[in-house]
């Protein structure tokens, strides 16, 4: 167990006395991983968010389906779907999206009775009145609005909104390009009377597939679809997948780029390394005590740089709110947000990037120095 | 007895037999150089041995196929009657570590080290501790004089200073055998003479020495002195 202790130590040593070869492998490592790890963390903080938003939710989503696409549906429905047994509200909205100047916001219309409880204004008031809005503080942000403040949207100039409330900051990351108004507004702002994006409808537990059934009853000649919780969250883990999917590709190629990097670093004084190692072995040294020493120094190194990179990952969402890497997994958000990201660092992406770390020092390191400890210490020691 | 080549030793007594050692190398792939060719020893327990001869006359090559650091190409080494060429590298790298202490004509010390811990390379696969590492490192410097060097880099010493410290760290094992490869070709002559000294204490205590050197005086302190030439004991 000394011997092991030993080597430990003397590895780091080593790497304290390689200082300059130390800081450049470790900096390859930071350089290569934090972006990696910092993505990983927003995309696992959104999808976290986002299931919680689908669990907080409506049971069930009825829209109609046009094209194999989700379709308006005709509100004339909605009093036939709430006498259904075990159905407990039902809730009709519409989302768009439309221009605000050169801006797309996205525009929520809901009966006021119908807005949840999670949803507060950070100042002024939820909307009460006809062409009220509150909006989200992106938005505010970017057009100076005040509460009093009036405009109109580009898709119904005629019509003109009155701003009453914003979204707080630390609200849903959806909410900062909002615009929230009453159902009968956005009805009027798309100029889509009596339908509604979909509806959704909170049921009694275990009710859902009743309830599928007499939904059935009353639509049988429409074409709808109708999507549960569940569904949902799959969609968006689905969603997220992909997203991390395509960006984790992305990351390979500049991974790849990266190990070259890391290999050239890693070989700094290899020749010195090598001599060493003929003295080691000419000394006494079996050839596995000269690998685990240099195994040693690999994770040392790899522990120092995986962690330095968590550790700015970390500074790199909750201190500059993920600048250039947010965009990649929140639609419609600048290079530079302006409110703080959801972030979650999980331990396997962590544990992942220190195994990516010490794979790649590894390779640097590891096969010249089981070439230099397998030959005869006279050649290693030219 | 006499052994081949005209070697001194009782059956015995001897420490170590060579038969037929051959080495040779290939240059650009074309051309085999023979380094040394067909050398039989016998070497005594506890002699000194000096083997000399001009600039690639294979003395270097023969003590590093004797000190386990190279392979022959043909032909066996025996160490107490045991074929040591046949063993693995893991075995003979114990034997080094147990019975054989380096010393070599460039030092090879480790640039990054201190004078201790140079000499206290070897003890750190073994498990020593810090402590007694140190000590034994120290008490060996202060042997060869330079207890105040104790943490000096390699760079910070002269020649002589730096060969004194490889020859501590050829000792830190208590070897049987030394074995030394131009040991005073790069030091002055006052450090020479120290050496050779302490070679010769070495030798006087039961330590086999082995020495591959152009210094002729060694020869007045050797039991027998082979003459090399051209890979071949003459």
């Amino acid at each position: 167990m000394n011997k092991h202790f030993n080597l430990l130590f003397l590895a780091t040593e080593n790497l304290l006395r390689h200082r300059t070869k130390t800081i450049v492998v470790c900096l390859c490592i930071v350089a290569i991983l934090t972006p990696f790890i910092t993505a990983i963390a927003i995309s696992e903080g959104v999808r976290e968010k986002s299931l919680i938003s689908v669990n907080a939710g409506a049971d069930l989503y009825l829209t109609f389906d046009e094209f194999g696409r989700n379709a308006a549906v005709p509100l004339k429905y909605l009093d036939e779907i709430k006498k259904i047994f075990g159905v407990t509200k039902v809730t009709p909205r519409i989302i768009g999206r439309g221009f605000l100047q050169n801006k797309l916001a996205v525009i929520v219309g809901l009966n006021k009775e119908d807005i949840p409880e999670s949803i507060s204004c950070i100042s002024g008031r939820m909307f009460e009145n006809a062409n009220e809005v509150v909006v989200g503080h992106e938005l505010a942000r970017h057009f100076h609005l005040n509460i009093g403040d009036q405009f109109s949207m580009r898709c119904q100039q005629r019509k003109t909104f009155t701003v009453v409330g914003f979204f707080s900051s630390d609200s849903s990351i959806w909410g900062s390009s909002l615009i929230f108004m009453s159902f009968r507004d956005a009805g009027e702002l798309f100029g889509k009377q009596d339908v509604s994006t979909d509806i959704q409808i909170y049921s009694l537990p275990g009710h859902n597939s009743e309830i599928a059934t007499d939904l059935y009853d009353i639509l049988q000649n429409e074409p709808y679809r109708l999507q549960d919780k569940h569904m949902i969250g799959l969609y968006v883990k689905k969603g997220f997948m992909l997203k991390e999917g395509v960006f984790s590709a992305l990351y390979l190629v500049a991974f790849a780029l990266g190990v070259p990097a890391i290999l050239v670093a890693a070989g700094f004084g290899l020749s010195e390394r090598k001599k060493e190692i003929g003295i080691m072995k000419a000394t006494g040294w079996q050839t596995l005590e000269v690998l685990e020493l240099i195994s040693f120094e690999q994770l040392l190194i790899s522990l120092m740089g995986a962690t330095i990179a968590i550790l700015l990952s970390i500074l790199w969402v909750k201190g500059f709110r993920g600048v250039f890497i947010a965009q990649f997994f929140i639609a419609e958000i600048t290079m530079l947000p302006k409110f703080p990201l959801p972030a979650r660092f999980l331990p396997l992406p962590c544990l992942l990037s220190f195994f990516l770390a010490f794979l790649m020092t590894m390779v640097g390191s590891v096969y010249s120095s089981w070439r230099a400890s397998t030959v005869s210490p006279v050649v290693s020691m030219k | 007895m006499e052994g081949i080549n005209g070697v001194t030793g009782s059956v015995d007594e001897i420490m170590i037999r060579t038969e037929n050692l051959c080495k040779s190398y290939r240059q650009h792939s074309q051309y085999e150089v023979r380094a040394i060719y067909d050398i039989s020893v016998n070497i005594s327990k506890s002699s000194f041995m000096v083997f000399n001869g001009p600039s690639g006359s294979g003395k270097t090559t023969l003590l590093n196929i004797i000190g386990t650091l190279d392979r022959p190409t043909a032909g066996k080494v025996f160490m107490y009657g045991e074929e040591i060429t046949s063993f693995s590298d893991i075995a003979l790298a114990r034997l080094r570590r147990e019975k054989i202490g380096f010393i070599f004509q460039d030092f090879h010390l480790i640039p990054r080290l201190t004078s201790w811990e140079n000499v206290a390379y070897p003890l750190i696969p073994l498990g020593a501790g810090f402590t007694e590492r140190f000590e034994r490192a120290k008490f060996l410097l202060e042997k060869m004089g330079l207890g105040d060097r104790l943490e000096h880099a390699p760079e910070e010493l002269s020649g002589g200073q730096q060969q004194r410290v490889a020859i501590a760290r050829a000792l830190i094992n208590n070897p049987e055998i030394i074995i030394a490869d131009e040991p005073t070709s790069n030091i002055d002559d006052e450090t020479s003479a120290h050496v050779r000294q302490f070679l010769g204490e070495l030798n006087a205590r039961g330590v086999t020495i082995l020495v591959a050197t152009h210094d002729t005086l060694f020869e007045k302190i050797a039991d027998v002195t082979f003459k090399m030439k051209n890979g071949r004991i003459v």
